[in-house]
Formats: structure tokens, C-alpha cells, sequence
């Protein structure tokens, strides 16, 4: 038998006290790691995103171009519009591969508690958005609809379905649906864009612009000479992601003083158990003592059994968390304002370390504590007969 | 093998001193079986725990194994040394048996060895065996009887091959005839050349132990 051996055989004699200690650190640890990984995998799905949507500026109407980009990211109205003509003066400049106007225009829909997002567009968008694939055709009529992939869930619609508007009275004919491309696309509604000029009372009028240069290393160079468009507010992916960032940064601010408490109030939890044991066990510490240990003996039992309680809580959590990951990223994403499609959990070897050395911290610390206390304790007092 | 000289021990109780050993000198030689016989609160287990150095006198000199342990009631071995040296030359016996409920049998006897760094199956095998309990080596506490527990326990202070073996009324809690028995094994070991100090308020266990030793509120008698 050995120390170690021991202190599990310790540990076992309380099962349930044992269970439930552990099932704490358990806890704490897989959410610790699961959120490690979530922030070191957000900033790669994001990135990833912006760059697949190939879309390297946005030029929105002058006004808060940061909160206007959110919002269209959002899928929300943009209060100010562009007149259509700066389409010509955005063609004069070098180095732009394509240039998308859309109008974008929410209907709400009170009775079903949501906004469709209607966005008028022409062929151009397709050009942009090289990578849709269109089950049915283009538009061919201007009272031809496209639907996104869920707006067509939602909406319950195939193709050669109609879609009347009441607001309008208009009668739509749907054309195409998106097949799911992971972004935002697949939830609007896209008619022709001069049909949604001239239904939304907004001749000539369009919300914003969607670019690709020819060469990204000169998106910034291209931006500038947009900005010097009367009228025009320029935004690139790249800025979009740092404010994307920041906006996360105070959700991630909380839920990491989240699982700060929880390892808090775990390692308490732990520190509980252990000096529950080593109160109750004092007179078995005491014949310890009598059959020869030393205090340091007493000290590495009950440090090795924290240690113990720690490691397997550990260790379990952290295979909960691998397991677990997909679930786990499902909640996650409910509480960030922004949050990328695809995964954003990268596993990686120097969280799984991090993590190890938090388990450890948490049995180092909770059982520094029991330990002296049990090693201090007179031996004769506690072998007295009661 | 063990010189106690003058041993006097105080206890506080609240704010006045208890004296429990009023000047306790005793001369032990190696190979013998005492008795130290002596009515409830006597101070027989305060003088057991300072023989066994669990605990420290408050004056008096102290000698085992040629070893001063206390001189003028100053201890003259450091924790870490005291610790190896009892547990090189002393094993302890009690009246509750105080077994590791959490161990089996086997392991209860090979729990001494942790200390010293060299667990041992094999050697905790044999004790049980010369105690006649090498039919239980897997059986829990709660599942021996207390004739088992003691032989069990008697092993677990062997353990260490310790030459003295010191007993606090290891039989209080037994009936007769295991009393006999479990005295009968103490009789073995003697004969084996271990040299064993057992404290009792029995007198029927004085009159089977050659050597008595009789104490009284503190003090030697006769
Ligand atoms: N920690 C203590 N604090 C105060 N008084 C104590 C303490 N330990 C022992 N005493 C007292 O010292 C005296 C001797 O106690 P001790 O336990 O040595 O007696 P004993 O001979 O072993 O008695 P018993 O046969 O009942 O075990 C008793 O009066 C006891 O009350
Ligand atoms: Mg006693």
C-alpha cells in the first residue's frame, strides 16, 4: 500500500460527501475550460467569417458607422440612406473588383413576434456573393423573391410558392431559396432592388454597399479614397471585427467573474470537505501519530487527499467539457451579442494546461489548511478515552 | 532498556495545576513482561505516553535503548528524530483497538510501514500469521471481533520490530477468555525477548504477570 493508495481509500469512506465535492470541481473546471477554448476560438470563427464573406468594405450612409454596421449585422433598419448616384463615383475608383448596392427595410411582424428583413438587390449582389447557390433562378420579374434558407423555413415556402405582403398588398412569386451558407444571408427576404425602391416609397435610395477590392492588402488605401465620397461612411472587415471584439469583451468580463466564483466557491467546497474529514479523523490521525508518523506524514496524507479530490474532479471535468463542447457551445452563443456561425471552441493543448494548473491551484490551495491542521493536532488529547 | 528517573507530569485544569505523576522513577530491564497496576486516574496512560515519548514530562530523566530521551525535563531529540526513534523501538497498544476502519486487516498492519517509507505486504502477512489472524487479511474492523481487532492491532505495533511494546489496558474491552488468550500471545512474545509494559486496574491480570509495578495518584508504590 501506498500513501497515495491510502489517502483514496479515505476519500471512499465517504462517498457521498466525496461524490459531491467532486462533482463541484467538476463543474467548475469543464466550464472554465469550455470558455477557455470558446475565447481563443471566437476570434478564429470570426475572422474566418469576415474573410468568407468576402466582403472587404462597407460603405454606409455618413452618421455612426460603427453602430450602423452592427445593426446591419443585426439584420436591423438603417435610419439614413444613400442616393444611388455615389454607385457611379464608388466605380471610378481603382481596384474594386465589385461594388453591391442593397436597400435593406424591416416589416414587423407583431403577431409572430419578429422583423423580416427585406433587402432589395441586383445582379450585383450575386457577383458579390459568389459562393450562393440559388436552388431555382434569379430574379426574372420584379415581383420575384429569393428567400434565405430560414426565411424560407419560417416562411414554410418552395419555390414557385407566393408570399403576399398585406402592408402592400403585393403578391410575391418565390423564385429561388439559399441553400444555408452559415451567416446572416440566410435569413432575408431579397427582392429586385428596384422593386424595394419603389415599395418602400424610396426611389433611387439605397441603405449600403458592399465591396471587394481586387487585392485585400489594399482594402485600407481603397477605404480612404471612398471616405472622400461626399455623404459616404466607410467601414472595413477588419475594423468591424475589432468593434465586434470589444463588444464581446464585456460579455466575456462576465462570464469570467462567473467562473471565478465558481472556483472560488469550489475550492471552499473542497477546503469544506477535507477539514470536515481531518475534525472527524482526528483520532485516527492520533493513532497515526502512535504507530510512528511524523508530521509531516499526517501533512502529505491529507494534502495528498485534496490533491486527490482535485485531480479526479479535474480531470473528469475537463473530458465532461471535451465531450460536452458542442452542448456546452450552444449556451454560449445565446449570450454574446455577436456570435460567428460555425464552431467557435478551438481545443488547444495550452488551455488543457491552464486548466491543470487551476485544478492543481485549487488542491495545493484547499488542502494546504486541513493539512496543518491535522499535522498540528496533539495526538494525545484526541486518543484519550471518551 | 528503559531508565525513568523522577518523572513528574502536570495537567492545567482551568486555572489550577493537576499533578498526575508526582516523581515516578522506574527501571526497566530488556525481556521484561510489567504489570503497572493502579486504580482509574492513577496515571498509568500519562505514564505510558511519556515512555513512549508520545508525550513529555514536565521534569525527570528519560533513557531508553541507551538513548536520553529527556534530561531535566528537557527533550533531547529533535521532532523528526524522536518521530524515527519511536518508531524504531516502541509499538502501542490500546483498549479500543484503534484501528483505521477504512483499511482492511492487512493493510491496518502494513500502515506503520508508510512511515518509514517501505510499505511491505509481505511482512504485514506474517504478523497477522503469528497472531493467528492470517484468516482475515481482508476483513474491515467492523467486521472482526475485538479478540481479532486486538490481535490485529497487536500486529500493526509489531510492525516496525519495535523492542518495547507498550500496552494500555489492551484487554479492558474483552471478555475472559479472550483476555487470556490475547495475555497468553503477550507471554509468546516475551518469551521472544520483547519487552512489554502493560498498564490495568485487573487484578486478576497482576496475579498472572510476575513483575508488577503498582501505581497511585501519582505515585510508585511498594
Ligand atoms: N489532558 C488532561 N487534562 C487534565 N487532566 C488530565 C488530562 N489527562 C489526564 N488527566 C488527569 O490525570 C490523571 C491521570 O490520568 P490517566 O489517564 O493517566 O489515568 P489512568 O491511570 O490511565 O486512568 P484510567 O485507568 O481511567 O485510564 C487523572 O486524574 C486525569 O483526570
Ligand atoms: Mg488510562
Amino acid at each position: 500500500m501506498k500513501l497515495g493508495v491510502f489517502a483514496i481509500k479515505n476519500l471512499a469512506q465517504h462517498k457521498v460527501r466525496t461524490i459531491l465535492t467532486l462533482l463541484s470541481i467538476v463543474a467548475a473546471v469543464a466550464v472554465l475550460f469550455t470558455l477557455l477554448s470558446f475565447n481563443q476560438g471566437y476570434e478564429a470563427a470570426l475572422k474566418d467569417q469576415l474573410q468568407q464573406m468576402g466582403v472587404h468594405i462597407m460603405a454606409v450612409p455618413m452618421g455612426c458607422p460603427f453602430e450602423s454596421a452592427t445593426l446591419i449585422l443585426k439584420g436591423g433598419k438603417i435610419p439614413a440612406y444613400l442616393d444611388m448616384s455615389v454607385m457611379e463615383q464608388i466605380d471610378q475608383i481603382d481596384g474594386i473588383q465589385i461594388a453591391a448596392p442593397s436597400l435593406m427595410h424591416g416589416l414587423i411582424r407583431p403577431e409572430e413576434g419578429r422583423t423580416d428583413i427585406f433587402l432589395g438587390i441586383d445582379e450585383r449582389m450575386l457577383t458579390l456573393k459568389n459562393w450562393w447557390k440559388i436552388k431555382g433562378s434569379f430574379f426574372k420579374k420584379n415581383n420575384d423573391i429569393i428567400l434565405g434558407y430560414n426565411a424560407a423555413l419560417v416562411e414554410l415556402a418552395e419555390v414557385g410558392d407566393q408570399i403576399y405582403l398585406p402592408e402592400y398588398d403585393k403578391t410575391f412569386n418565390v423564385v429561388g431559396i439559399l441553400e444555408s451558407t452559415g451567416t446572416q444571408d440566410d435569413g432575408f427576404f431579397y427582392i429586385p432592388l428596384a422593386t424595394a425602391q419603389a415599395l418602400f416609397g424610396q426611389e433611387h435610395k439605397i441603405t449600403h454597399i458592399q465591396i471587394r477590392v481586387k487585392d485585400p492588402a489594399q482594402a485600407d488605401a481603397i477605404a480612404g479614397q471612398l471616405q472622400n465620397i461626399d455623404g459616404l461612411s466607410v467601414l472595413t472587415t477588419a475594423e468591424l471585427m475589432g468593434t465586434m471584439l470589444s463588444l464581446m469583451g464585456s460579455a466575456k468580463t462576465l462570464i469570467f467573474s462567473i467562473v471565478l466564483i465558481a472556483i472560488v466557491i469550489s475550492t471552499l467546497g473542497v477546503l469544506n470537505t477535507v477539514l470536515m474529514s481531518v475534525f472527524e479523523r482526528t483520532r485516527e490521525i492520533g493513532i497515526m501519530r502512535a504507530t510512528g508518523a511524523a508530521k509531516r506524514h499526517i501533512f502529505a496524507l491529507i494534502w495528498l487527499e485534496t490533491l486527490s479530490l482535485s485531480l479526479i474532479g479535474g480531470t473528469l471535468g475537463i473530458v465532461i467539457a471535451l465531450i460536452g463542447a458542442g452542448q456546452i457551445e450552444t449556451v454560449i452563443k445565446r449570450f454574446l451579442p455577436i456570435a460567428p456561425q460555425g464552431s467557435i471552441v478551438s481545443l488547444d493543448p495550452g488551455n488543457l494546461l491552464l486548466c491543470l494548473a487551476f485544478i492543481l491551484g485549487i488542491g495545493v490551495f484547499a488542502g494546504l489548511y486541513p493539512a496543518y491542521k491535522a499535522a498540528t493536532a496533539n495526538p494525545i488529547q484526541t486518543l484519550r478515552k471518551e | 532498556m528503559i531508565t525513568a528517573t523522577g518523572i513528574t507530569k502536570n495537567y492545567q485544569r482551568g486555572a489550577e495545576s493537576f499533578a498526575a505523576l508526582k516523581g515516578v522513577s522506574l527501571n526497566i530491564n530488556e525481556g521484561d513482561f510489567i504489570c503497572l497496576l493502579g486504580p482509574s486516574g492513577a496515571g498509568k496512560t500519562t505514564l505510558l505516553n511519556i515512555l513512549g515519548c508520545m508525550d513529555a514530562p514536565a521534569d525527570g530523566d528519560l533513557v531508553i535503548a541507551g538513548q536520553k530521551v529527556v534530561t531535566s525535563g528537557r527533550r533531547q531529540l529533535t521532532d523528526a528524530k524522536l518521530d524515527r526513534f519511536r518508531r524504531k523501538h516502541i509499538g502501542f497498544i490500546f483498549t479500543d483497538f484503534f484501528l483505521i476502519p477504512s483499511l482492511t486487516a492487512l493493510e491496518n498492519v502494513e500502515m506503520p510501514l508508510l512511515w518509514s517509507g517501505k510499505p511491505n505486504r509481505e511482512r504485514a502477512k506474517e504478523l497477522l500469521a503469528s497472531v493467528n489472524m492470517d484468516h482475515r487479511l481482508n476483513h474491515r474492523p467492523t467486521e472482526l471481533s475485538g479478540g481479532e481487532m486486538q490481535r490485529v492491532a497487536i500486529a500493526r505495533a509489531l510492525v516496525n520490530n519495535p523492542r518495547i511494546l507498550l500496552a494500555d489496558e489492551p484487554t479492558g474491552n474483552l471478555d475472559t477468555k479472550t483476555r487470556d488468550t490475547i495475555l497468553d500471545l503477550f507471554d509468546h512474545l516475551n518469551q521472544q525477548g520483547l519487552t512489554i509494559v502493560l498498564a490495568t486496574h485487573d487484578h486478576e491480570i497482576a496475579e498472572r504477570v510476575t513483575q508488577v509495578v503498582r501505581l497511585n495518584e501519582g505515585r510508585l508504590e511498594g
